[in-house]
C-alpha cells in the first residue's frame, strides 16, 4: 500500500509507529544531538551494532535515498534523509585512551532519534 | 634414479612433497559465480562482456585520486568547487562517476565526500560492513582493506592500526575514523607536506599514493609508492627440491 506523504504518523516495515514520516523535510540539522536507535530488522540492515544506542552529533546531511532495508529486497518507493553522525570514541568505548578521537558513520533517518538526556 | 623416474606421476618412486595448498572461497564468491552464470545463461550479458568489464574495473587504479588531491593543493578555485560538489569536480580531471554503468564506476554509488585533514585532524577510512571504496578515483581496494581484521579493528583501535602501517600520530592530533557504510564514498585530502613548495601538479601527484588517500599514510617528498614491510617466515617450509639443492 502506498503511504501518503502528508500523513501525520507513518508505520515502518516492522509496524512501529514513527514520530516523523519519511519523505518530509529532514528531521535533524547539523549540530543536533542524536541517538542511534536499537530497532530490530529482518535479515539485512546497514546500521552497525557498534553504534546502537550511542549518542552522537549530526556532522552533515548527505542525500535522500531509498530505505536500505527495503532496497535489500528490491522494494522501491520510500526514500529518507541520510546523515553523517560523529561519535566521540570515549562514548563508544569508555576505556578508549585518547580524548579527542572520533568516529563518523552514515545513518538513515529512521535509525536516529533525538538524544535523551542531551547536554 | 634418473630425473624422469623421480618425477614420473605414476610410480611409487614419486616422493616430491608439494607445499600445502589452501584454496579459500567465500559464500559471497560462490553466490557471485552462481548469479553471473545464470545471467550469462539468460543472455543478460555475455561472458566476453563480463571479462571486458572486469578488465576495465581492474585497470582503474589510484592515479585519478592523486590528480584530484594535487589539483586541490595547487588551485584554490578548484578546491572550492571540489569541496562544494566533488563528483562534478572529478569531471575536470577526466573522471566521470556515472560511466560506464550509469550508476558509478564500476557498480558504485555516486556520492563523494572529501575529508580534509588539518595539522590537528587526521582522517582514515574503512567500511565495517563490507569494503565500500571510492573506486572511480582509487580503483579496486587493496586486499588488506577488505579484511575483517582491518575493518573490525580500525573503529576500535585506530591508532594501533595506523602504527602497524608505520604512522604514529601525537595525541593532540584528533584521529577521525570514517566508517563508509552507506552510499557516500570518502577520500582523504592530506595536508600538503612541507618541502613541496613550487612543485608542479605532476610532481605532487606522485607522492599522493593510494594509502595517503585512505588515510593510513602521510604524503612526503621522496615517498612515491606504498611499500609495506615483508617479514620472512621464521620456519619456512622446504620442499624436497630445496633439500636436494642443499646437498
Amino acid at each position: 500500500m502506498k503511504q501518503s506523504k502528508t500523513m501525520e504518523k507513518s508505520q515502518n516495515n516492522i509496524g512501529v509507529l514513527e514520530e516523523h514520516p519519511l519523505g518530509m523535510q529532514p528531521r535533524f540539522k547539523v549540530g543536533d544531538r542524536v541517538q542511534v536507535r536499537d530497532m530490530p530488522y529482518f535479515f539485512y540492515t546497514r546500521s552497525q551494532m557498534w553504534a546502537r544506542g550511542v549518542v552522537g552529533t549530526i556532522a552533515a546531511l548527505t542525500y535522500s535515498d531509498l530505505v536500505p532495508e527495503d532496497e535489500a529486497f528490491n522494494v522501491d518507493g520510500r526514500v529518507e534523509q541520510y546523515y553523517i553522525v560523529r561519535f566521540r570514541q570515549k562514548d563508544l568505548w569508555p576505556e578508549y585512551p585518547f580524548d579527542n578521537d572520533t568516529v563518523q558513520t552514515e545513518s538513515p533517518e529512521r535509525w536516529l532519534e533525538p538524544a535523551r538526556n542531551s547536554e | 634414479m634418473n630425473k624422469a623416474q623421480k618425477y614420473s606421476t605414476d610410480g611409487a618412486e614419486h616422493n616430491h612433497k608439494a607445499a600445502p595448498m589452501v584454496e579459500e572461497i567465500t559464500d559471497f564468491e560462490v553466490l557471485e559465480i552462481a548469479v553471473r552464470e545464470l545471467a550469462i545463461e539468460h543472455g543478460l550479458f555475455t561472458a566476453e562482456d563480463h571479462r571486458r568489464f572486469t578488465e576495465f574495473a581492474e585497470s582503474v587504479g589510484p592515479a585519478g585520486g592523486s590528480r584530484l588531491v594535487a589539483k586541490i593543493w595547487t588551485d584554490p578555485a578548484f578546491k572550492a568547487r571540489a569541496m562544494e560538489d566533488p563528483v562534478k569536480a572529478c569531471l575536470e580531471i577526466g573522471i566521470d562517476w556515472s560511466k560506464p554503468t550509469g550508476f558509478g564506476t564500476p557498480s558504485d554509488y555516486t556520492h563523494l565526500t572529501i575529508l580534509e585533514d588539518t595539522p590537528t585532524l587526521h582522517h582514515v577510512v574503512c567500511c565495517t560492513l563490507c569494503s565500500c571504496y571510492p573506486r572511480p578515483l582509487l580503483g579496486m581496494s587493496p586486499e588488506w582493506y577488505r579484511t575483517t581484521n582491518y575493518r573490525r579493528r580500525l573503529v576500535r583501535w585506530p591508532r594501533q592500526i595506523l602504527a602497524e602501517f608505520g604512522l604514529i600520530l601525537p595525541p593532540e592530533v584528533e584521529v577521525r575514523v570514517e566508517d563508509s557504510n552507506q552510499k557516500c564514498r570518502f577520500i582523504v585530502l592530506p595536508v600538503r607536506p612541507s618541502g613541496t613548495e613550487n612543485w608542479t601538479e605532476e610532481q605532487l601527484a606522485e607522492i599522493v599514493t593510494r594509502d595517503c588517500m585512505i588515510g593510513v599514510a602521510l604524503p612526503q617528498p621522496g615517498r612515491t609508492a606504498d611499500v609495506h614491510p615483508v617479514h620472512k617466515a621464521r620456519r619456512p617450509v622446504h620442499s624436497s627440491h630445496h633439500e636436494e639443492a642443499a646437498r
